[in-house]
């Protein structure tokens, strides 16, 4: 399925035009408050907008259960109002195009032993995992991360990383400030500045020396296949 | 052990109507030239139908409140939409509608919902600090208008709009009790239906978007449904302050359990704590009732600060 955006601007982005084909995988990349997540909301329809378009259909006109089937969005933290909402059941609740049960993931996850727990009482860490889980389980055509490793010690970014590589996701859109995840998935970037895009290209593209410089300045680099942040 | 709680509550709620200040024979009830079979029949049962469900009307709607705006703290009483209903009742007291009280008290609470659904469709997200400061403001503006309704009143009508709201469930005649219950029943029923949806919207408005609810309608259809409930209630009841606060609120500490699981005990246990409320205003005093209204906000008032400060 082709996504696009046309020419969308909000009071954080500006004219945004963006298209991605089938079975294009993404990594947005961009500073702090650069609009990152304001974008994939807009994609998502969370912040409803007319320029979405999926497979030319506007998203907007989507009726709630088919929209569903195409795209999801996982944010950077779990909100959760009520208190007593286990993990089991927030996992069910987003049993949607999927014939896999909550009870394998959690396996998987090796978090089968929080079952019961509520879901505000898990560390964010677990959070975390939960809501990967739910990606998985709810099996959109596009899913949208929002700093999938931002909570996980190193164990559990690496787990992470092997989730996002496997084919357990259709089409990935993942949000990071982990430049060594992004290098590792090696999908094509978009790197958002200033509410823009300025910055759409492979991989091979970005993680270029001349590139990187120009974008972080001289403080991340390449050496043996690492990316490092130079403190 | 919950079903031993069930089984007793049953049982309060079946004998509750023969205690009061004139005692009942049992043997009396099937023989209608008796006074005891008018006494029950048109006055201490219409009494404890209309006190179960006021009360379960009140304590479900609070929670159907508390979870669309995600705020412990919202209810149709601190939002404003029961003082809306009261002065809906006395703006048709004095302005002599008194046939149309009903009407009257389920339009005041119907416009501050328009009100607040405005407000926060305006604030694009359910800001809820914002709307309970809404909530307050227009608590202010109506009692500012009620003092408007009592100035213009004459002796009789201002005496009627203060005991309307002191809140009572004296209600004559059992066929009087039929639009509370079947509001009661009609809220209790939707809010089932609508189960799988306030699940999901109890996590986040975003989630329950993304998994494919349509998060403005169903708000709407709910918040519409709750306000019909409490306008007919109110308008029968008067304000009767903190049922929806304190019921959600300890039957959640007791279950621990999510909301949308609750909504059966909640009803029930919101009904069973009107009736129990209700025969003791009725026993306690010696030669009058106490207003139900005035010995739920006595022990409504301390528990909702305790609330605030445990969240501190």
């Amino acid at each position: 399925m082709k996504l696009n955006i046309n020419g969308y601007s909000n009071t954080i982005l500006n004219n945004i035009n963006f298209e991605l084909k089938k079975n294009q995988n993404l990594i947005i990349l961009g500073s702090n408050g650069a609009g990152k997540s304001t974008f994939a909301k807009v994609l998502s329809g969370i912040m409803p907008s007319k320029h979405v378009t999926i497979d030319n259909k506007q998203l907007h006109n989507l009726n709630a259960k088919s929209r569903t089937k195409y795209i999801n969005y996982i944010p950077a933290k779990l909100e959760i109002f009520d208190e007593y909402i286990t993990l089991d059941e927030y996992l069910n609740l987003s049993r949607l195009h999927t014939l896999l049960a909550s009870k394998n993931m959690l396996k998987f996850l090796e978090i089968e032993h929080l079952k019961n727990k509520p879901c505000q009482q898990l560390s964010s860490g677990e959070q975390q995992l939960a809501m990967l889980a739910t990606a998985v389980l709810h099996n959109a055509e596009t899913t949208i991360f929002d700093e999938p490793t931002a909570n996980l010690d190193p164990q559990k970014s690496r787990d992470v990383f092997s989730l996002l590589k496997s084919n357990l996701f259709q089409r990935k859109i993942i949000i990071t400030h982990d430049l060594m995840l992004a290098y590792r998935l090696g999908y094509d970037v978009v790197y958002i500045k200033d509410g823009t895009i300025s910055f759409f290209d492979s991989s091979e593209k970005f993680f270029n020396t001349l590139n990187l410089d120009h974008y972080f300045g001289s403080s991340v680099k390449i050496i043996d296949n690492f990316v490092l942040v130079n403190l | 052990m919950r079903y031993f709680i069930y089984i007793l509550s049953l049982i309060v709620i079946a004998v509750a109507p023969f205690f009061g200040q004139i005692s009942i024979e049992a043997s009396n009830l099937y023989n209608p030239s008796t006074v005891d079979y008018k006494l029950f029949w048109d006055i201490r049962l219409p009494r404890v139908v209309v006190a179960f469900f006021a009360g379960a009307i009140l304590a479900l709607g609070g929670l159907v409140f508390q979870s669309l705006f995600k705020n412990p703290m919202s209810t149709p009483y601190t939002l404003g939409v029961a003082s809306g209903s009261t002065l809906g009742v006395a703006f048709a007291i004095v302005f002599g509608f008194s046939s149309l009280l009903s009407l009257f008290g389920f339009l005041g609470a119907l416009l501050t919902v328009i009100i607040l659904f405005t407000l926060t469709f305006k604030l694009q997200s359910y800001e809820t600090n914002a709307l309970l400061l809404v909530g307050i403001a227009l608590a202010f503006f109506y009692n500012a208008a009620l003092m408007i309704l009592f100035y213009l009143s004459d002796e009789s009508q201002s005496f009627e709009i203060i005991r309307f709201t002191m809140g009572s469930v004296d209600v004559v005649g059992l066929e009087n009790t039929l639009p509370i219950t079947f509001a009661g029943l009609g809220l209790l029923l939707l809010t089932l239906f609508y189960k799988k949806e306030i699940k999901l919207l109890l996590t986040s408005n975003d989630y329950a978007y993304l998994k494919g609810v349509e998060v403005k309608k169903v708000n709407t259809i709910l918040l519409i449904g709750v306000s019909v409930a409490v306008g007919i209630c109110v308008s029968l009841t008067g304000p009767i302050g903190f049922v929806g606060l304190i019921i959600p609120h300890i039957v959640k500490t007791i279950y621990q359990k999510s909301a949308e699981q609750l909504m059966i005990p909640i009803f029930f246990y919101g009904g069973l704590f009107l009736v129990v409320s209700d025969l003791v205003a009725r026993n306690l005093g010696s030669s009058s009732d106490i207003p139900i209204g005035i010995l739920t906000a006595f022990l409504g008032g301390p528990f909702f600060i305790y609330l605030i400060m445990r969240k501190r």
